[in-house]
């Protein structure tokens, strides 16, 4: 594991042929020292972790999105700058100290560490975060990436995004250590956004050599793989020798694919997997057997079952064409609030989900700000108010207490919704709204989505960066791309533009405070309820921390 | 392919092969009276045909006790739902309540209209076009012949279930598309079942007679042919109904059936299967529903083919 | 011989064109955009979908591989008639695609998903041979005795049970009750194969996911060997040899199962390939990273290339189990003649 200087194995499709005994073969050649020929994992004697993982999409960085994917890349990828949960701030990785902003807010200059190294033994430098920054952005990629939109407040992104240019015109290398970038407009969350596992470095031998990369990503975080990807099976990472922080206590992590989290959670019962999901309905069960974490969010002996709030909020929105819901009719906004009073969040998450996740207050979950200042008014149970808002808003009830509101649930049927649906579906029906499901796949939801097909859909927004500002501008903000239900307040646009500038990260929250709850006073969609985690650690675990953006912080976990 | 669905396809299928032993003209009266009696002396028959009508009797009476003595099968008190969330099988629910607190055999008999429908609607659809299509090609043979069957080859060359969830994919989700699906995927086994019917009977003297008399072609498959090719037909529909209801079944476990909340029994499964470690009869109890009344169809189409003597290659 | 199995191939290809064009015809009308799915719930910007799109060939792009603009700017869809003879093209050179949502090389995927639909499928056609034709044999030659009557129930019932229900049920008995009965001392596995660290020993993994999957077609082996046997029992040359005296044993297993096993041996052999299609609802119960279970979720996906990758693989696998088939029969059987068979 100390050779730094391996050569990267190159996994081409002939040897891949064979099927699962080629790819034996090509593992055996991989090895690079201190790994047991029993598929790579080291000796029991090492401190390794088992984390249960489901498979990932992309490892490598310049397309890393979802948990699993972001999970491996956190590990083995670091960036300019990481969130501090601490102090709900971005704070320097591989940038020495904070950024310097030019006057106008537009030129962030990073300082780099010095001697930091990748896997392979090269440096990291400006260039080489230049280069995973280009990967990202670049439309030559054999599949391009999508999450390119990161950088799109750099200025020359549109340019060179658009393949009219090879000069990503905001990127410069003013020295080895110096990187200096250029934005389009001022943007006071940008450290923030260098926080994403995906704008991480890469050397030279991902642009020689992108098959192989994409199978074995060699990045410059605190562990490394030791062999290529195994899909479906696992992924092996060991302590990286020559990392430039503070060394991982653990040896390595390994990564055991699963595709069933109970498969996961029955190896975690008999005592080999160190982390697991815990299957629906067994989550009191589990919090009896193995403690609750305090924080919600680490794991040690005895505190075991993380339940913190995620960074996402699950809400229904409504089609901005809907004869109810939608633009056209004036008293849209009372309707969309009479819904909202008539659902029973904290039914639906207690008989679903055994109290698992949390009842939505507004669009921001707490877990990002907590302020009280957040939370919406209507979002709460109160079917009294719900049936007074309608009847103010002209749909007063019937003889036989129904109301002339038609509403149909859409959503998409191979996602488990349904349960969901037919609760909110009875708590409306409750307040005299005849409604109705419609369930397509989620292919075709997705398009109806778009093409505004729909009456009251669902989504979940899962942040990118762990900012208010990131629940409000691409939901809210006129035309912003997420904004399928079309919301447009004027006052809101400007005091979200203003707030992207404010420099001071109290201040800003204090702007972003005061937006949010001026747009919940419309209810433009409607909040359910906020995803949280349903993990639990091992005993064995000293301590292990898996935070609310589905980071696992494998550098600073302990084994006993 | 008599079940074809389901991960095991019943490649060299019975009933797709099925030849009528005799094929004479004007014997059908005699043929049914036989029939019958044959039929009530088979008693595994008469108890699938019994099952079978009780089904249909509940499930076509439902609306008018089952809601008010069971409960109702789509809706549950959102203010009690918590309490009466996941209860286990007694008195007042013999087969217990789901995560909403709905009654399951409420469910259960809901889902039986939607299954029986499913298996009587899809198997008429391809009936129809296997009828149609078997005609085409081995009345008019020659190059009618070649084109239908190498269609029919090909439908049944693809993975039976990949074609079915690739329709609905196209098609969208809904009871009435799962029909559809079911029904235009079935026609190559009726097509082949009619067409070698056809075959056997179409060099006949009576066929050259009806023929010499100036009777239309229509008129020679539909007075002549037909009736004598019905009782391999009929014997391959009720076989047919089971296969239908099974894959809606499956459909529906993988969410692509009906649409919540109205039940079927595919999906109480899938609901069923997320509490396979806790309340396991959430599971079982909507499974029992498929495996008797699919066995009744499959115990009524051997009674049917034993009665009506249709000889079935393999059976 | 060699004209019948040209006459098969040849055959074939019409076929194997019809399923393709069917597929690709359905990638034009069903819903959903494959290219905007990649970003899930979230928008996808237009220069990159457009990127994307061009990556995989969708839309029209030059020699350099940059995008061309008709005179409205707009970007110009590659015709559904040259993406499908593109199709042909790469699948004669032995290239499948690369997949939308995962950026690979669809053939590696398929080499990493099938060894296990064909790992399970020999298992389970090994179930089958030995558990259908024992039970067929002993229900045919006890006629009406017990034995008869439970395999005549046991495979009715087999037959009209949904497999994934018998998936579930096996799962229930096998993973958790066994393990509670036996106090957490013994249990199968229910899920997954066996990883590089498994919980079980490794060849446990098969046995509830080849039960499942054999299950049907168990019951269909059995009643086809006993009506067979019952059908050779009455033949003459077996009552000649009942005449001669010779003991049942030795009619049943030196002459009447020869001839009786023949159409078994058949149907075998056919069921094995339909196992080979991929079990799409056995490998979602049991999460078994097969064939089935990959081409299901790339439709869902909308992973056009996986989709059309995997079924091109099923069907020409399936086409080439059922020629051997055939084949072998003609060898198995000698009054079979492959050359006047009209159909099938």
């Amino acid at each position: 594991m100390a050779d730094t200087k391996f050569t990267q194995p190159v996994m081409g499709r002939r040897t891949f042929i064979g099927g699962t005994l080629a790819a034996g073969a090509v593992a055996a050649l991989a090895g690079c020292g201190g790994e047991s020929k029993d598929g790579g994992k080291p000796a029991s004697g090492d401190k390794v972790m088992n984390f249960y993982l489901s498979e990932p999409a992309f490892i490598d960085p310049y397309n890393a999105q979802e948990n699993q994917g972001t999970a491996v890349v956190f590990a083995t990828f670091d960036g300019l700058m990481e969130w501090d949960w601490d102090t709900a701030s971005p704070v320097p990785a591989c940038a020495a100290e904070a950024p310097t902003v030019s006057e106008d807010g537009r030129v962030y200059t990073f300082k780099l560490r010095e001697g930091m190294k990748f896997h392979n033994g090269d440096p990291v430098d400006a260039e080489s975060f230049i280069r995973g920054w280009k990967r990202v952005a670049s439309p030559k990629m054999e599949a391009p990436s999508d999450i390119c939109y990161h950088l799109a407040p750099v200025a020359g992104y549109k340019e060179f995004n658009a393949g009219d240019t090879e000069e990503f015109a905001g990127l410069k290398a003013v020295d080895e250590l110096t990187l200096e970038v250029t934005l389009t407009d001022p943007m006071a969350d940008f450290p923030a956004v260098c926080c994403h596992p995906g704008l991480a470095p890469v050397p030279q031998c991902a642009l020689d050599d992108p098959k192989a990369f994409l199978e074995r990503p060699i990045g410059n975080g605190p562990f490394m793989l030791t062999e290529p990807w195994k899909h479906n099976q696992y992924i092996n990472l060991a302590k990286f020798e020559d990392y430039y922080g503070d060394a991982p206590k653990l040896d390595g992590v390994y990564m055991s694919i699963q595709k069933d989290p109970d498969t996961a959670f029955n190896e975690f019962e008999a005592g080999s997997m160190d982390f697991a999901a815990i299957p629906t309905g067994k989550i009191k069960k589990t919090v009896e057997k193995y403690g609750k974490s305090e924080d919600g969010f680490t794991s040690t002996p005895g505190k075991q079952v993380m339940l913190g709030t995620e960074l996402s909020t699950y809400f229904l929105i409504p089609s901005p064409t809907d004869p109810y819901l939608g633009k056209d009719n004036p008293k849209a906004s009372m309707v969309r609030r009479a819904l909202s009073l008539a659902i029973d969040r904290q039914n639906i998450v207690d008989t679903l989900f055994e109290g698992s996740r949390m009842p939505a207050t507004s669009i921001m979950p707490t877990s990002i700000d907590d302020s009280p200042e957040n939370v919406w008014e209507d979002c709460k149970y109160d079917p009294e108010a719900a049936a007074k808002l309608l009847d103010e808003a002209g749909y007063p009830a019937n003889g036989d207490g129904k109301r002339d509101i038609q509403i149909t649930l859409n959503y998409n049927g191979d996602g488990d919704h349904g349960d969901l649906m037919s609760a909110v579906q009875l708590n409306l029906e409750k307040v005299g709204i005849t409604v109705e499901q419609s369930t397509v796949e989620w292919a075709t939801y997705l398009t109806q989505l778009s093409e505004k097909n729909f009456c009251l859909g669902r989504l979940g927004w899962t942040a990118d960066y762990p900012t208010m500002d990131n629940f409000l501008y691409p939901n809210f903000y006129t035309g912003a791309d997420n904004n399928y239900e079309e919301y447009s307040n004027p006052e809101a646009d400007k005091l979200m533009l203003e707030a992207r500038q404010i420099k001071d990260e109290e201040q800003r929250k204090a702007a972003c405070r005061k937006i949010c709850n001026l747009i919940g006073k419309d209810m433009p969609v409607i909040p359910i309820m906020f995803y949280a985690h349903n993990y639990v650690g091992s005993e064995r675990m000293k301590s292990f921390k898996y935070d609310a953006q589905a980071k696992p912080h494998f550098q600073t976990a302990e084994l006993a | 392919m008599q079940y074809p669905n389901l991960d095991s396809v019943n490649v060299e299928g019975a009933p797709a092969q099925a030849v009528k032993r005799d094929g004479q003209a004007g014997k059908s009266r005699t043929l049914w009276g036989d029939a019958l009696k044959r039929l009530k002396k088979n008693k595994l028959a008469m108890f699938a045909i019994v099952w079978i009508l009780l089904i249909v009797v509940i499930a076509v009476t439902a609306d008018l006790w089952v809601p008010q003595t069971l409960g109702d099968p789509t809706a549950s008190d959102t203010a009690t739902m918590a309490s009466s969330s996941r209860l286990a099988p007694s008195l007042e629910h013999p087969f217990g309540t789901d995560t909403l607190g709905r009654d399951v055999l409420s469910r259960v008999i809901y889902g039986a209209r939607i299954s029986l429908t499913v298996g009587i609607v899809a198997t008429g659809i391809s009936t129809a076009i296997g009828l149609v299509m078997g005609a085409l090609a081995a009345y008019y043979g020659g190059i009618w012949d070649a084109i239908i069957m190498r269609l029919a080859d090909t439908f049944l060359a693809f993975p039976y279930t990949l074609f079915v969830i690739a329709m609905i994919a196209v098609m969208g989700d809904g009871i009435q598309n799962v029909f559809i699906a079911i029904g235009i995927l079935g026609w190559p086994s009726i097509a082949r079942v009619f067409r070698s019917a056809i075959l056997s009977v179409k060099e006949s003297d009576y066929i050259d007679a009806a023929r010499s008399m100036g009777a239309s072609d229509i008129r020679i498959i539909a007075r002549h042919i037909f009736p004598n090719s019905v009782a391999s037909i009929v014997v391959y529909a009720t076989m047919n109904i089971g296969g239908a209801i099974l894959t809606e079944a499956a459909l529906s476990f993988l969410g692509l059936g009906v649409i919540p909340p109205d039940p079927s029994w595919g999906t109480l499964i899938q609901e069923g299967q997320k509490f396979l470690q806790t309340e396991p009869w959430l599971m079982i109890l909507p499974g029992l529903a498929i495996l008797t009344t699919v066995l009744a169809f499959t115990l009524l189409g051997d009674g049917l083919r034993d009665a009506l003597d249709v000889k079935m290659k393999d059976a | 011989m060699l004209r019948y199995i040209l006459k098969r191939i040849l055959q074939f290809i019409p076929v194997f064109l019809g399923v393709t064009l069917i597929l690709f015809i359905m990638q034009n009308v069903v819903p959903g955009d494959p290219i905007k799915l990649i970003a899930g719930e979230k928008k996808m910007d237009p220069q990159t979908e457009m990127n994307i799109r061009a990556a995989h060939g969708l839309i029209v792009t030059d020699e350099n591989g940059n995008i061309v603009f008709d005179e409205n700017g707009d970007t110009i869809e590659t015709p559904l008639v040259s993406r499908y003879f593109n199709y042909l093209g790469n699948l004669l050179q032995g290239d499948l695609g690369t997949s939308y949502q995962k950026g690979r090389d669809v053939r590696d995927m398929i080499f990493e998903a099938y060894p296990y639909t064909v790992q399970i499928a020999l298992v389970a056609i090994v179930l089958e041979a030995i558990v259908g034709v024992g039970a067929g044999i002993i229900s045919a030659i006890k006629r009406y005795s017990f034995w008869d009557i439970l395999v005549t129930l046991t495979t009715s019932m087999l037959v009209a049970m949904p497999a994934f229900w018998l998936g579930l049920l096996l799962q229930l008995f096998f993973g958790i009750w066994l393990k509670d009965a036996t106090g957490g001392a013994f249990a199968l596995p229910v899920s997954g194969v066996p990883g590089p660290h498994p919980q079980f020993p490794g060849w446990m993994y098969y046995i509830l996911p080849a039960i499942t999957l054999a299950a049907v077609s168990t019951a269909y082996t059995a009643r086809i060997m006993r009506s067979q046997l019952v059908e050779v029992m009455n033949q003459d040359y077996i009552r000649t040899a009942k005449a001669k005296g010779l003991s049942k044993r030795s009619i049943i297993f030196h002459h009447a199962l020869k001839n009786a096993l023949i159409p078994v041996v058949t149907y075998i052999g056919m069921d094995f390939g339909a196992m080979l299609a991929g079990a799409i609802l056995t490998e979602t119960v049991f999460n078994w990273p097969g064939i089935g279970q990959q081409t299901y979720v790339a439709i869902t996906q909308r992973d056009w290339p996986i989709v059309m990758g995997s079924i091109t693989v099923i069907v020409v696998v399936v086409m080439i189990i059922n020629l051997i088939v055939d084949v072998s029969y003609a060898f198995l059987d000698p009054r079979i003649r492959l050359g006047n068979k009209s159909e099938k």
